[in-house]
């Protein structure tokens, strides 16, 4: 029988499997240049169209900074959705899933790698637009704060992948649900994050509407970052908003590791952890 | 003869992508799913109508507002054509060839490749009408119905004699295009997964879906008037009542030889394309992300 590891141990290991994850990630995402390209000049084709729109019926400049960062916070959400909650699916699909299982590491360790990896990978990519998307459209910022905006945006983007942990987690007997479910949670998103409007919580908005898009960290997270860098509002006026992602994330990690472990034994029950072509 | 089997091929073809497309659900979770994605981009760009009319101190029910929504909600109804085609071409060659590993035998088999990518492109068209004709449906509940808008937006009052030709020589266009798409899939490994989002955002920002191509800077207009989702939308508007119908005859001219042009270049492009798979061996290259 194996000596039981001691805690230290344990916790140098998973750390260790968490960093090989992210490396991958973050060397697979970043070799292949014309995928990096294409991930930051892409979104400006859709935030361009959206720009030209507001012109068109008369909003001021403000409103086109406000689908600027829209389009970029959008990187981190498809980035959660294609490279967080289908990843089990790939991995499935590709044979690998069975090697993380066997592996000595908490499955977590591996989440929370890939969860890295690509919120550095989608932070250069979302830094890209914002920059092309600044010089193209000529839209104005105001950074009274950057201290604050980078504190509201690292809180949005640990709840938002906590959130991906939960759905990797849930997606993880998904056959060809994983490539639809992604695909569905798209556009209603943008929807109801409000991604694309100048602001999500405005009168004009129904309150059924704000609620449901409440439940998404992005939509709180990005109506703090629009409330500081374009209105050059302080801290003092996001103090909710800052409440409320962290208590986001003290709630979507504990489920999302519950909801790995359930999905993971049911797996083994059913025999789904090696089912290919489904 | 020939004929009768390339129809035929195609039937199975649209029969196989039919499948592979819907049967991973339920029905019910299906429809709700063709509906639900065209039904969220409509209520975005309505809704930044909307709040930018009430931003300027307007109401989203004046003659410009409602005009402009009506205008708005039938381009991204109809655009639905090109999303769909677009991204089920684009990705169809890596499936088949790396997913599912059968591009080898499909093209192995007496039919060819060729009814094979159209039947499976037939399928997204018939993906597009339903999500077309409920987003319309839904659009008038909504905005009519619910929210007491006063949209002018009479589905009755549609011109089926100038749309149906328009939309048909559209979808030639689209598939023509998703022809190209796939061609560039078969000689490249790098680009299925940005390929379809690409040449559909640039129909998006490009095509008059949601503003006026005279909005757009001037240097970039004479790209827009080359694209035949320009000439598809303006005569589906026309034929809606929604721009003047005495520019329907040259739009729809403009739409055929567009549609003429593109079905030319997607041809040759893929006949290119299949002589150099099968000159490289790349009709079985496998290749893992």
């Amino acid at each position: 029988m194996l000596p039981k590891a001691t805690p230290r141990e344990e916790l140098l290991i998973n750390l260790r499997a968490a960093y090989a994850r992210m490396w991958v990630r973050l060397r697979g995402s970043n070799r292949e240049i014309t995928g990096l390209v294409a991930e930051i000049g892409l979104p400006i084709l859709t935030i361009g169209a959206y720009v030209i729109l507001y012109r068109a019926i008369g909003l001021p400049p403000t409103a086109g900074a406000a689908v600027i960062i829209g389009g970029a916070m959008i990187a981190f959400w498809t980035n959660v959705l294609w490279n967080m909650s289908s990843q089990w699916f790939w991995e499935r699909e590709s044979g690998n899933l069975e090697m993380y299982l066997v592996a000595p590491v908490s499955r977590m360790s591996v989440l929370l790698g890939m969860a890295m990896g690509g919120s550095v990978n989608t932070s250069i990519r979302a830094l890209g637009i914002v920059l092309l998307g600044i010089f193209v459209f000529q839209v104005p910022f105001q950074l009274a704060d950057p201290l604050s905006i980078g504190l509201v945006f690292v809180l949005t983007l640990v709840a938002l992948y906590t959130m991906g942990m939960l759905f990797a987690s849930i997606f993880m007997l998904y056959g060809r649900e994983a490539w639809n479910t992604a695909n569905l949670l798209q556009e209603p998103v943008y929807f109801l994050s409000g991604a694309y409007f100048p602001r999500i919580y405005a009168p004009v908005v129904p309150f059924a509407l704000q609620a449901a898009g409440s439940l998404i960290p992005m939509t709180i997270g990005l109506d703090a970052i629009r409330r500081l860098a374009i209105n050059g509002e302080g801290i003092a006026t996001v103090w909710p908003h800052i409440l409320a992602l962290i208590a986001c994330t003290l709630i979507l990690f504990p489920l999302a590791r519950r909801a790995l472990n359930y999905m993971e034994s049911l797996g083994k029950k059913e025999g789904r952890l090696t089912l290919r072509w489904q | 003869m020939a004929i009768i089997d390339f129809v035929k091929s195609a039937g199975e073809s649209f029969r196989v992508g039919w499948k592979i497309e819907s049967n991973w659900t339920d029905p019910v979770l299906f429809a709700t799913y063709q509906v639900i994605r065209p039904l969220a981009s409509l209520l975005i760009v309505a809704f930044i109508v909307i709040i930018g009319a009430s931003s300027v101190g307007a109401s989203a029910n004046s003659a410009f507002y409602s005009q402009y929504l009506a205008w708005l909600i039938v381009g991204n109804a109809f655009y639905a054509f090109v999303l769909q085609i677009m991204l089920g071409m684009a990705i169809l060659v890596h499936v088949d060839r790396t997913r599912y590993e059968v591009l080898k035998n499909i093209y192995i088999s007496p039919g060819t490749l060729h009814p094979y990518v159209i039947g499976r492109g037939l399928v997204s068209v018939v993906n597009g009408a339903v999500s077309v004709i409920l987003t319309l449906l839904f659009s008038v509940a909504i905005f009519n119905g619910l929210l007491h808008m006063n949209i002018p937006l009479n589905l009755l009052n549609v011109n089926l004699l100038m749309l149906l030709p328009a939309v048909i020589l559209g979808i030639v266009s689209l598939l023509a295009i998703g022809y190209m798409l796939c061609a560039v899939n078969i000689v490249s490994n790098r680009m299925e997964f940005i390929l379809g989002d690409s040449v559909s955002g640039i129909f998006f920002l490009l095509g008059g879906v949601i503003f006026p191509i005279a909005l757009l800077p001037s240097y970039v207009q004479p790209i827009s008037n080359v694209l035949p989702i320009t000439y598809l939308l303006n005569a589906v508007r026309e034929s809606f009542g929604l721009l003047p119908t005495a520019s329907y005859m040259s739009d729809l001219a403009y739409l055929a030889v567009t549609t003429l042009v593109t079905l030319i270049i997607g041809i040759a492009v893929f006949r290119l394309a299949e002589q150099r798979a099968k000159k490289l061996g790349l009709f079985d290259r496998k290749s893992e992300y």
